[in-house]
């Protein structure tokens, strides 16, 4: 792939394009029903499942745990009422309406399959799709472009599935520069590079982590095993993995009872070989914060429970499993605690996200969902407040967030 | 005799030629010194379950982290002198390591140095790149500098005022050395010196400094303007200094240590074993191990870890100290460096520099 001349690439492009033509007066239930379909078959592909471990640095169970959460999100219901809302009752019997002949999505590899929902909501659009994969993930959107193609061949021509290091100006100046609308997720490096060089609309998602609350009325024991999973998927790299989690009651027995769910969890899913540099990190900030004063430490095999005694606002950890638990005597003063613009998702038990959901968007989250389901997103999740379709169709519709009953 | 004087008189004698302390009886014994007299280290081997009677071994005694430093006074006793980490950003949040016992850092320090630096014996004239002791008294380097000044050299100047480095005196002291081809000894942080290099090479000037002339230096990268490989730095030395890559020996010394380790090029040389692989050494009172971040235990040969050393000299802290440092194995003795985590609060002595230039 990175070998691929730069006319080469531009002329896949071109064929893309002319694909997407072909389909212009095409109902998008097709695109839906296709997307579904090669959802499905995806997380069965043999290199795929084969060869993600290594390439992503993640568990095999890790893999096999995830890659159904992946294929799920391309749900029919949810892509219908998807398009439904953008375009109306009807809206997947029709075909797609003027839109961005070309959308370029330069995904991040810091958690796998970010390429799945990426080509799929350019599909959607009705837009040729150009996705760029990143070094740790070069297989999910080939393995999903093929998948595209045993069912429905047609779709699968109208997207382009590249691979270059980052970095790579000229291929990064040809390319972008032919793409409507370039969405880019990754490091603040990244977004300034991508930026300088894309020509026309720009959607970027930096690095933001998420967090979580515990109401007085939940199930402590319940509440810990689902918020141990949340942090443990992905080995908690991603922007919807909890780093902090505010708790009503008894806090520090919450504590205890989450260093047990981590290590429950971690003998089912598995850490992946994390760098020695991330580990390293992940064990002085645990090994200062258990001088700190305010802090104690539970550090188990399965993860570490980072318990502050006092409420503060949220810090991220070095990840590595890692979770701060703090004290908190009132749920209305949780919005206080979010950094605007920082966190992506709350993820609650025992509580009314509906009450919290008009403060915390002021805050810049996205997203509130029960414990256990942080990281399985519905492809409607307005990543960054900002409605999937209609941020690529061109539409301002205002700071979005998603509650997830 | 104090624990202390006593480990002092021993470290001192091996100046001499007398054989080097027993490493793991006192290792011991110093753990359960320091187990009854410093309260935090107690609780914090306690919380381990490590005590005296379950400590068997050098290498199972807890390693205190180095962010400990910043938190706590971790000390025996009263101390002598309190010594600060270097470092530009959150002064508040610098490490402070109480030494009870001056008299034990020296020993180990002039020790030390004698041993990687001058094995030969040589007495030069010492050309200090750092501070002098009255504008940095909380700066372990610069004790360290004045020590062996004292005990070693024919002279001591002190190149770095409140401004910073003194480029044009010191240039002209070198071009007095060119000229005699009188041997120094340049020791001082890598940043100062890359600064000679810099104004060197702007004034188009290499000097060719005596046989045995030697350098030593200390920081690495922290502070530097731009990036200089260790390679390069070695190149420099050659190009314009005349410095021999054998006689540069870079010092890796922290804060919290009371003992340092060498490059291995001179001792190597003058003891006549090959020169390769370059590595850090240490006294015998000194070990480090390389664990793994998550279970501290040792690394495989040859990967990277962090770094964990166990210094007899820190009898009046705690001797099992936690770095913030990656490094890897190299040989029977040696380690090599590999960077600071990411992350990690800024320090090191070239950050002195760094400091004086600041408001």
């Amino acid at each position: 792939m990175t070998t691929e001349p730069i006319a080469t690439l531009l002329a896949r492009v071109d064929d893309a394009l002319a694909a997407r033509d072909r389909l212009r007066r095409r109902p998008l239930g097709d695109t839906v029903a296709a997307l579904a379909a090669a959802g499905e078959r995806w997380r069965h592909d043999a290199q795929l499942v084969a060869e993600l471990p290594a390439a992503a640095r993640l568990s095999p169970a890790m893999i096999a745990e995830i890659l159904p959460h992946v294929a799920d999100a391309l749900d029919v219901a949810v892509m219908t009422k998807m398009l439904e809302a953008d375009a109306g009752a009807g809206a997947a019997e029709r075909p797609p309406a003027d839109g961005p002949a070309l959308v370029a999505h330069v995904v991040a590899s810091n958690v796998p399959a970010l390429a799945n929902p990426a080509i799929a909501l350019g599909c959607l659009a009705g837009a040729a799709v150009l996705v760029k994969s990143g070094r740790d993930d070069r297989l999910s959107a080939p393995a999903f472009h093929r998948a595209l193609r045993d069912v429905d061949p047609a779709l699968a021509d109208t997207v382009v599935a590249v691979y270059w290091p980052g970095g790579d100006v000229a291929r990064e100046h040809a390319l972008l520069r032919r793409a409507d609308v370039v969405v880019v997720t990754g490091r603040a490096r990244t977004i300034d590079d991508v930026t300088a060089r894309a020509s026309r609309r720009i959607v970027t998602h930096g690095p933001r982590v998420s967090a979580a609350v515990v109401g007085r009325d939940a199930d402590q024991d319940e509440a810990a095993a689902a918020l141990a999973l949340d942090v443990a998927l992905y080995d908690q790299r991603g922007c919807l993995s909890p780093h902090a989690v505010y708790v009503e009651r008894e806090p520090a027995r919450f504590a205890a009872r989450l260093a047990g769910a981590l290590d429950a969890v971690a003998m089912r899913l598995p850490a992946g070989d994390a760098p020695i540099d991330e580990r390293a990190a992940a064990r002085l900030d645990a090994a200062e914060a258990e001088w700190a004063g305010t802090t104690e430490v539970l550090a188990r095999p399965g993860g570490t429970v980072l318990y502050e005694r006092e409420v503060a606002a949220v810090v991220p950890t070095r990840g590595h499993r890692t979770v701060r638990v703090h004290p908190l005597t009132d749920l209305a003063a949780l919005a206080a605690l979010v950094p605007a613009g920082e966190i992506e998702c709350v993820g609650g038990a025992g509580i009314d996200p509906e009450a919290l959901a008009a403060a915390l968007r002021g805050r810049g989250v996205s997203r509130i969902c029960p414990l256990g389901r942080m990281q399985r997103p519905r492809l409607s999740w307005p990543r960054g407040q900002r409605a999937p379709l209609g941020v690529l169709l061109g539409r301002n519709d205002g700071p979005v967030l998603e509650v997830e009953a | 005799m104090t624990l202390e004087a006593e480990l002092a008189a021993a470290i001192d004698a091996t100046r001499t030629g007398a054989p080097a302390p027993d490493f793991e009886a006192w290792a011991l014994r110093i753990f359960a010194h320091q187990f009854a007299r410093n309260a935090p280290f107690r609780a914090f081997c306690e919380r381990r379950g490590a005590t005296p009677a379950t400590v068997t071994r050098w290498d199972d005694v807890p390693p205190v982290p180095t962010a400990a430093f910043r938190h706590v006074d971790l000390a025996c006793g009263a101390a002598e002198a309190v010594f600060k980490t270097s470092g530009t950003t959150n002064a508040a949040a610098r490490g402070h390591h109480l030494v009870p016992s001056l008299a034990l850092y020296r020993a180990s320090a002039l020790a030390a140095f004698e041993r990687f630096v001058i094995p030969d014996g040589f007495r030069l004239p010492y050309l200090c790149l750092v501070p002098p002791p009255t504008l940095r008294p909380e700066s372990s380097l610069v004790r360290m500098c004045a020590w062996v000044g004292e005990a070693f050299g024919t002279s001591v100047e002190w190149l770095v005022g409140d401004d910073g480095v003194d480029v044009e005196r010191l240039l002209g002291r070198l071009a007095d050395f060119e000229r005699t081809g009188e041997a120094v000894a340049l020791v001082g942080v890598t940043a100062a010196f890359a600064r000679v290099f810099d104004a060197c090479r702007a004034t188009s000037r290499a000097l060719r400094l005596g046989p045995a002339t030697r350098v030593v230096d200390t920081g690495g990268q922290k502070g530097l303007t731009r990036p200089l490989s260790r390679a390069a730095f070695l190149r420099e030395c050659w190009t314009l200094l005349g410095v021999p890559g054998y006689y540069c020996v870079n010092e890796y010394g922290m804060t919290e240590l009371c003992s340092q380790r060498y490059d291995s090029a001179l001792a190597d040389r003058f003891e006549g074993r090959s020169l390769a692989p370059r590595r850090l050494v240490a006294p015998p009172w000194l070990r480090t191990r390389v664990v793994d971040p998550d279970t501290l235990a040792p690394v495989p040969p040859g990967a990277t870890g962090l770094l964990v050393h166990h210094d007899l000299a820190n009898a009046g802290s705690v001797a099992a100290v936690l770095t913030e440092d990656l490094g890897r194995p190299v040989g029977d003795d040696g380690i090599e460096l590999r960077g600071r985590v990411a992350g990690a609060v800024p320090r090191g002595c070239s950050l002195l520099l760094a400091e004086l230039a600041s408001p």
